[in-house]
């Protein structure tokens, strides 16, 4: 790599005409993905799909300039955080009147399906061939949402990312990360490791329980984000009861403890999906590994990982958790690059820099192409709002 | 001459899956999600309201009566059985009608209810069993999934109770 250099921090960074020129498939990738969006009648739509085009491509340009992972990516995940709601709730609040779900569009088949619900759907699906969960499998022209297309939305990413899912495609876990991102340091250091493994009782509490009780036990009263979705009309005193744990697990999970930790507390320390998508790291090809020879003990990975998936025991091992959602905050902090992107069955440390060029325009790709339409969704509701009022 | 192995095999299927990733949007995606809606699933028929068993019609109107849904042992409700009336344009203001569900000939329930002309003003009625394998409701609520009086879109969905177990 003729014009390549290594920072200090032992990152690969590039000059200006080979970043282009790794930049270009992207580009390539991004009008492919963007010209639909194009075609649209709207000058907000337009515009929305020109700039989350320039925007991803712009990120990824800076990616390959710097050789730092988690700072673009942060910004990408932060903006379709906080753009998702805008989106989704403009989209709710058109069609329902409301950002609430009322029982009578549940038996219709209205609910949008939300990938969280997955892991619930498993054992009753097995077992008896239903669906828990009021929405509808194929797509309808009140709810395009439909069950059998988030499906395959979600395997065929997690093929690619594995539980980078939760690092490139969730678009709930960036509004965590924006909270988090505000504080310059933490302010609540001392976290018990074993707060990483509540995830995964989350997680066998509510596939158990929905299987017994035929319900998506989470939705139904334990997912934060349905306080900026939607939630069930509150009719009753159960529905109050579930909006109010919506609204309290939200403030305390999503926006103070992150806040406070500068982690990302819902997804390292409750959600169980991330916990369900942890299971696929084991399947992808790319994860994070330390280099022992080069390692110096200084656990700068260990406070910068937003999910816990490193401590002292990890990095011993010479590799990351399998709750890893290879967001590169790791490598980017790790000053003796110690702490390397890597192919699994390849020596570590022999070519991190392949690694993360393979693994990123594979994540890259996904990203743009899920979260890119959401973000450009958002900014397109935004400029309606602000154009047309 | 093992590390040299599994470093080809690896990294080879990393570039397989970038290869996945540039048939997500194209194939892959539409492929599993076209599999999975062929696959024989349904949606629970406590959301649902399961199988339609008969259609007749009214004046102007259309009644399907669906077959009876009975939870599963801890899912929470009790046995129903849908009813829904579309579209509800035709119907009268002030709806009284007896329902024949099995179609033998003989009338098993009695719904009264009121059409408000808003659309989203909630719905009042009452249903009265006129066949011991129903259970009369004085006030139909909406907000329990086995016991519904509900405008849901431009039908009228009616869930009755059933007396007793399977």
């Amino acid at each position: 790599m003729a014009s390549s250099t290594m920072t200090t921090n032992q990152l690969v960074t590039r000059g200006v005409g080979r970043s282009i020129l790794l930049t270009l498939p992207m580009v390539l990738w991004t009008l492919l993905m963007f010209t639909p969006g194009l075609r649209q009648p709207g000058a907000e739509k337009h515009a929305a799909a020109a700039v989350t085009g320039v925007f991803m491509v712009g990120l990824f340009y800076c990616m390959m300039r710097t050789g730092q992972t988690y700072r673009w990516r942060r910004i990408f995940f932060v903006a379709l955080g906080f753009l998702f709601p805008v989106g989704f709730i403009a989209a709710l609040v058109a069609v329902r009147g409301s950002m609430s779900i009322p029982i009578e569009h549940m038996v219709s088949g209205d609910t949008p399906f939300c990938y969280m619900v997955i892991p619930m759907l498993i054992v009753p699906a097995a077992l008896t061939q239903t669906l828990v969960f009021p929405g509808s499998i194929l797509p309808t022209p009140s709810n395009p949402h439909s069950i059998a297309a988030m499906i395959g939305l979600w395997l065929a990413m997690t093929l690619v990312l594995g539980k980078g899912w939760c690092a490139y495609g969730c678009f709930f876990g960036g509004i965590e990360e924006g909270f988090a991102a505000i504080p310059k340091r933490a302010r609540l250091r001392k976290l018990n490791d074993r707060y990483r493994l509540i995830p995964w009782a989350v997680l066998l509490t509510i596939v158990l329980l929905s299987a017994a009780i035929f319900e998506p036990v989470y939705c139904m009263w334990l997912c934060p984000f349905k306080a900026v979705t939607e939630f069930p009309a509150v009719r009753d005193v159960e529905t109050a009861i579930q909006f109010g744990v919506f609204v309290l697990l939200f403030t305390g999970l999503v926006v103070v403890l992150p806040f406070l930790t500068k982690k990302r507390t819902q997804c390292g320390f409750f959600c169980p999906f991330g916990a369900f998508q942890s299971i696929f790291n084991k399947i992808n090809i790319f994860d994070i590994r330390f280099d022992r020879e080069k390692c110096t003990d200084c656990r700068v990975c260990v406070v910068n990982c937003p999910t816990m998936a490193i401590n002292a025991e990890a990095v011993g091992k010479g590799e990351a958790r399998m709750s890893c959602m290879k967001c590169g905050a790791c490598v980017d902090g790790c000053r003796k690059g110690a702490a390397v992107w890597h192919i699994k069955g390849t020596a570590v440390g022999a070519n991190p820099e392949r690694a993360r060029l393979l693994f990123l325009y594979g994540a890259w790709a996904m990203a743009t192409m899920f979260g890119g339409s959401v973000i450009a969704h958002g900014i397109s509701t935004i400029l309606h709002f602000v154009l047309k009022g | 001459m093992r590390l040299r192995i599994t470093s080809v095999l690896g990294t080879t299927v990393a570039v397989v899956t970038l290869f996945v990733a540039l048939l997500v949007p194209l194939k892959l995606m539409g492929g599993i999600a076209s599999a999975f809606a062929h696959a024989g699933f349904r949606i629970d028929p406590v959301y649902s309201g399961g199988n339609v068993l008969r259609t007749f019609h009214g004046t102007g109107y259309t009644v399907t009566v669906y077959e009876a849904v009975f939870p599963h042992w801890l899912q929470r409700g009790k046995p129903f059985q849908q009813v829904v009336f579309a579209p509800a344009t035709a119907l009268p203001a002030h709806v009284d009608q007896t329902i024949d569900m099995d179609g033998d000939g003989k009338p098993d329930l009695r719904l009264v209810f009121d059409l408000p002309s808003d659309p989203n003003a909630p719905l009042h009625g009452s249903v009265e069993a006129l066949n011991a394998k129903y259970r009369s409701v004085a006030n139909l609520g909406n907000n329990s999934f086995t016991e519904l009086l509900v405008r849901a879109d431009s039908r009228i969905l009616l869930r009755v109770p059933l007396a007793g177990k399977k």
